[in-house]
């Protein structure tokens, strides 16, 4: 990967988080107690982080639930202090400078909306207007561009209580870009939805990423959403980081097997590929597993039809959600020794 | 600083409260009502001789009649959306939003205030209809406007510290109740601060709640003469700066909490 000299709009460094929380004993005396003694207990949340993003970046911010995943956003956001360490954000320090960071950003939330709940959707947009001071052209040009990219039509009139979930999210996302942002924080923007809405959802942050070089970080339980839209992205766990660097990357070291599948046109009794381990078969159709680093697909295909009577082959490729599964519960090793085995 | 997204703010909460209208007619259905139990309630203490110093049987009425239209204003809470964001946690998607919450909190309680101001005439008609209240002459009224202006201010600052609680216990009811008792009790409303004998009564005048009530209804009837509205307003607005200061004291620790614990 060729290295740009570019400066970063986000840039934490060993960023850290400790919450105090005071300790209650149980029960009704314990309660009591924690009344006039107050003893503190002391949870790290976010520990040591450091990574920094390039404008026009679209990263995945993954990890499992209490990863410390909304407690970094919270900083990027400037709404939660740091207990130490450096964060950066377009160049200014979000909490110190809560305001001015946040006309730098953009903010949707898949379990909570940002929009007027009374009031049509239109009018929510009219308020942002004001919030930010958008200037009445812009306004109307990004508008316009969202309603037709998001389909928001026909309901843009409508109170967003009345709203379903899917409508709600496009009418988020809109709320979200409507001043301009050069950097969108997504937390789990496709919960709850169908496969469809999920998809124009996705497609419209590919969209403004690609058209608006907006800087995109997107926090999701979904991989999907991440396999379709990030090339990069950053694994946290219980606070500290432990993978930074391309999806394919990740892929390659975890995923190591790839499964051929090949299908004959008459049934084949045992069949076998050197080089290939047989798992499954049935009728006329044989499932190779093999080692991505020791052994090509195309010299499999060859060998396949070279041996019988092929049909059809296809190729599976490892799925993420299987990878950071493993990951979630071994934790990430480096690959080197692994390669080895 | 931009002035625009406030009144933005002002005209959305005026909007939303319109929104609500059965609501809105049932209240002006029970101040009707309330003015009218409040005429015979009088009438027959005034029939056993319990006429507070200065005030004849028609100030009484007219003083209960204008509390009760003041009422419809001051009642509102305008920052109970302290609370309710605190315990939604929807507090954290406005910090991330370029504006100053202390000030957006007021120009919602604003738009709240202006929707039910208009409820006022309407109500003013009825009660006029139902009850004859003294109107006193053009300076007394415009006295009455600023002390009711500044009683405004007052009330705004009390119930926010209240709602402020919230970022601490998350639960406000029971100060809710405390306060709620308190100021209908001391704050003039019910009955006029000159019915507490001797001491009470001096101590009562000098609580901040006198500022809410009391001085604007008791220069509207009289009880409080010209000479002395200058002394009064400028009593009701010490006592809106001290609450405006404490107020902001609160909302400063109050802030550091959230960007500390997290929204």
């Amino acid at each position: 990967m060729a290295k740009r000299r570019v400066l970063p709009i986000v840039e934490c460094t060993k960023l850290r988080k400790v919450f105090r929380t005071p300790k209650r004993s149980p029960g009704a005396l314990g309660a009591l107690r924690s009344l006039f003694s107050r003893e503190y207990e002391e949870r790290v949340a976010v520990d040591a982080v450091s990574f920094r993003l390039e404008p026009g970046e679209l990263v995945g911010y993954i990890g499992p639930n209490g990863a410390g995943k909304s407690t970094t956003i919270k900083m990027l956001t400037g709404i939660l202090v740091p207990t130490s360490g450096d964060v950066r954000v377009a160049g200014l320090v979000p909490w110190r400078q809560r305001k001015e960071n946040a006309r730098n950003i953009g903010v949707v939330f898949g379990q909570r909306s940002q929009l007027y709940w009374d009031l049509p959707l239109i009018e929510s947009f009219e308020l942002l207007r004001a919030i930010y001071g958008i200037r009445k052209e812009r306004y109307r040009q990004n508008l316009d561009e969202f309603v037709e990219i998001l389909r928001l039509n026909d309901f843009l009139r409508t109170p967003v209580r009345q709203l379903s979930l899917g409508q709600r999210m496009r009418g988020d996302f809109a709320a979200a870009l409507l001043h301009g942002p050069s950097i969108v924080y997504l937390d789990e923007p496709t919960i709850g939805l169908d496969v469809v809405a999920k998809e124009s959802i996705r497609e419209f942050i590919a969209r403004i990423n690609a058209e608006r070089g907006t800087t995109v970080v997107l926090t999701t339980h979904d991989l999907a959403d991440v396999e379709r839209l990030c090339r990069r992205i950053v694994l946290i766990d219980r606070g500290t980081l432990i993978y930074d660097g391309d999806v394919d990357r990740i892929k390659n070291e975890y995923g190591k097997f790839r499964t051929l599948i090949v299908r004959f046109s008459e049934p084949v009794a045992g069949p076998a590929l050197e080089g290939a381990e047989l798992v499954a078969s049935e009728d006329s159709t044989a499932r190779f597993r093999f080692n991505r680093n020791l052994q090509r697909a195309d010299l499999l295909v060859r060998q396949a039809s070279e041996r019988y009577r092929v049909e059809d082959v296809s190729l599976e490729e490892p799925d993420l959600e299987s990878i950071i599964r493993r990951i979630y519960v071994e934790g990430y090793r480096s690959t080197a020794s692994e390669n080895d085995a | 600083m931009r002035l625009e997204p406030y009144l933005e703010f002002a005209k959305k909460a005026f909007a939303r409260e319109a929104t609500y209208r059965m609501e809105v007619l049932t209240e002006i259905g029970a101040l009707v009502l309330r003015v009218y139990i409040l005429r015979s309630l009088w009438t027959a203490l005034y029939a056993q001789n319990a006429a507070p110093i200065n005030l004849p049987l028609h100030g009484m009425i007219t003083y209960a009649t204008v509390a009760m239209l003041m009422s419809l204003v001051l009642e509102v809470d305008g920052t109970r959306l302290i609370r309710e964001k605190i315990r939604e946690g929807t507090i954290a998607t406005d910090l991330m939003k370029p504006i100053s919450l202390p000030l957006y909190f007021f120009s919602d309680g604003i738009g709240q205030t202006l929707l039910h101001a208009l409820l006022v005439v309407p109500s003013l008609f009825c009660a006029l209809a139902l009850v004859h209240i003294d109107v006193p002459p053009p300076p007394t009224i415009v006295a009455f406007a600023v002390s009711f202006a500044v009683g405004y201010g007052v009330n705004f600052f009390v119930n926010f510290l209240m709602n402020s609680i919230a970022f601490w216990t998350l639960e406000t009811f029971a100060a809710q109740l405390i306060v709620r008792w308190a100021s209908d009790l001391l704050s003039g409303q019910i009955i006029p601060l000159t019915l507490f004998p001797g001491i009470v009564g001096r101590i009562v005048f000098g609580l901040p709640f006198a500022a809410i009530y009391s001085t604007p209804l008791l220069i509207y009837v009289g009880v409080i003469p010209s000479s002395q509205w200058a002394a009064a307003i400028a009593l009701q607005v010490g006592w809106l700066a001290v609450f405006a200061l404490i107020a902001s004291a609160v909302w400063r620790a109050a802030s550091n909490r959230i960007v500390i614990q997290g929204g």
